[in-house]
């Protein structure tokens, strides 16, 4: 069963197509949802959480649909919102405690359950002070723990190392990565920020403009491609050139020489023509692909398509 | 894989230490039991309770100084029987001109405490982790006005409890004195419930619609002020131009209406003095009433509305 499954879902507000025919299913893992700032990723796990309903499609969650069971799903459901949503005035243990009652936990379970996630998201001492005066990492962990607090099933982030120095940052990523791998929560993870998704997750769901772009395991983004990319400390000019004389296809880019890669005798011929040139030469190396190439290359595309 | 050293006292603070998950089997209660939950924080917050001290000084300084009357009188039982007895010619306070002698007390209790109740989710974006719960915004209204309501009665309750003592005690025989006595207490309790509830009613419908606590508060000053003054203005004017109508108006007063309506509890007329025009106290009721009915709705409306 799909852990998430859209058809045709879009959401319009006025003229702003906030999602528009998107068609998605996701399987458990850690998923990373990227696109850039406006792309519609907020607008989809609202839609997925029954706070906003779509304008067209549907949405299921865990095989229950977004509008019809939207209670049911917010049982198993955690969600972590983008913005700040904790109030300054009472400690964080009695706050998520007074969460994990709203999400049905009787009282000393809440209590329980309130203290085992406040250690797992790693708050000890300061959890009795009062929330406003919590550095923004903290406030993080604490709303990490509220999603977590009732043990759903699916865990949705939005842009969870948002305002996170880098330590904070590294700490937020690894929390989200154990919460998949060792807690068996399927967690989708918002972000623009693609390196903090190729860091954590497994599956990786582009959109951009309400469209899906690409949705494939990450590894697949950046397995190596048919790329050689030479680096010369200087005369990449030159190099070009005479690559291209003998035949190869290639491309400067900055002080790299960028070959498709057609042959293994390839090698060979930039090893002779770099010696022959007398060139001081920095590294060979298989260019692998990246995924901000996924929106580079793909924009125009889109663009053209729509 | 091996796990990082964990309950190191070294550690640097901050640090994750990993002492495994466990997963959640335990029972989910429902949306009822998520609205006691929400109704229970209302209510402490109401008070202050697990806030800064801070937060308890103005609710229990303004249901003090709404109760000190009825507790002067109750503390004073004693003096107030050998004046009567002396022949002196005492007022006392009563059941039915408590309320409204001190409303404006109480009124000033709701404009501290109801905008803490709606704002302060507003205002911090909470509300979004309400309303991904078991929680719809209907019930999340319903129970913060629940809690507010029932904060005003116990408020509302106390100091007529304390006139209920002090008329037992003024009497020479106790005993015999409460089976006397209570009859003519008993219609209190309804009336403080209605008072409770079109009180809590107006003041978070009006307060709802600012994520500000400081507009929320103006706003229902203003509002009760305007409701207040507009209709005895045009009353007046238009018992200088023998308009027939214009006393109806009372009807869409907050304070005054609530006030004429405690006397319909008591059975009384109303006192000419104390309420212009012709009303009666079962027409202030059934304005009440349907105030509270309004409120709500208004209340029900914002919720549906507000963005989260």
């Amino acid at each position: 069963m799909a852990l998430i499954e859209t058809a045709s879902l879009s959401k319009y507000y006025g003229p702003v197509k906030a999602l528009d025919g998107l068609d998605l299913r996701v399987e458990p893992g850690i998923i990373g949802l990227v696109g850039a700032n406006g792309a519609g990723k907020s607008t989809l796990l609202k839609v997925l959480l029954g706070l906003i309903s779509p304008t067209a499609g549907r949405a299921s969650v865990l095989g229950m649909d977004s509008v019809t069971e939207t209670r049911s799903i917010r049982q198993f459901v955690g969600y972590m919102p983008e913005h700040d949503c904790l109030p300054p005035d009472v400690g964080a243990t009695e706050f998520v405690t007074h969460m994990a009652r709203i999400s049905g936990l009787p009282r000393t379970a809440a209590r329980e359950r309130t203290a085992e996630v406040l250690r797992h998201v790693g708050l000890y001492e300061e959890r009795y002070r009062q929330i406003g005066g919590y550095s923004t990492g903290m406030k993080q962990r604490v709303k990490l723990a509220q999603a977590l607090v009732h043990d759903p099933k699916l865990l949705l982030l939005d842009e969870p190392t948002n305002g996170l120095d880098p330590a904070g940052r590294d700490e937020m990523l690894d929390l989200i990565k154990r919460t998949g791998t060792e807690f068996g929560i399927t967690v989708v993870v918002a972000s623009h920020l693609l390196g903090e998704i190729e860091q954590v997750c497994t599956y990786l769901l582009a959109i951009d403009a309400g469209h899906l772009l690409r949705a494939a395991p990450i590894s697949t983004f950046t397995e190596r491609t048919p790329v050689l990319a030479v680096e010369v400390e200087e005369g990449a000019d030159r190099l070009v050139t005479a690559l291209a004389a003998s035949g190869a296809r290639a491309r400067q880019d900055g002080p790299r020489v960028l070959i498709a890669l057609n042959s293994e005798a390839l090698y060979d011929d930039v090893r002779d023509i770099v010696a022959d040139l007398g060139l001081p030469l920095v590294r060979v190396q298989q260019e692998r692909g990246r995924l901000e190439d996924l929106f580079r290359d793909a924009a125009p595309t889109a663009g053209s398509a729509g | 894989m091996t796990a990082p050293s964990r309950f190191t006292a070294t550690s640097p603070a901050g640090n994750i230490y990993d002492l495994g998950y466990r997963h959640y089997e335990g029972k989910r209660n429902g949306r009822a039991y998520a609205m006691w939950s929400l109704f229970v924080e209302s209510f402490r917050g109401i008070w202050g309770f697990g806030r800064p001290t801070t937060a308890k000084v103005a609710p229990f300084l303004l249901a003090g100084f709404y109760a000190l009357p009825a507790v002067v009188q109750l503390a004073f039982s004693s003096v107030i029987t050998q004046q009567v007895a002396s022949g002196a010619n005492v007022t006392l306070l009563t059941y039915d001109s408590y309320f409204p002698a001190f409303s404006i007390l109480v009124f000033f209790f709701c404009v501290a405490q109801a905008p803490e109740l709606v704002c302060r989710d507003q205002r911090n974006q909470v509300l979004p982790l309400y309303f991904t719960r078991s929680m719809g915004r209907i019930e999340y209204a319903l129970a913060r006005l629940g809690s507010l309501a029932t904060a005003l009665f116990l408020l509302l309750l106390v100091p007529t409890l304390a006139l209920f003592v002090g008329d037992v005690l003024m009497k020479p025989d106790t005993f015999g004195a409460v089976g006397d006595e209570w009859p003519r207490a008993l219609p209190a309790v309804p009336a403080t419930a209605l008072i409770s509830a079109g009180l809590a009613a107006i003041s978070l419908a009006i307060s709802s619609f600012s994520p500000r606590r400081a507009y929320s508060a103006i706003g229902m000053v203003a509002y009760v002020l305007l409701m207040e003054a507009i209709p005895a203005a045009i009353y007046s004017i238009g018992q200088t131009s023998g308009s027939s109508w214009s006393d109806k108006l009372f009807l869409v007063t907050p304070l005054t209406s609530l006030n004429g309506a405690v006397h319909w509890f008591f059975g009384e007329k109303l006192d000419p003095q104390d309420f212009s025009g012709n009303l009666t106290s079962g027409e202030y009721l059934a304005a009440a009433l349907a105030s509270i009915v309004v409120m709500t709705a208004v209340l029900a409306y914002r919720y549906r509305r507000v963005p989260a």
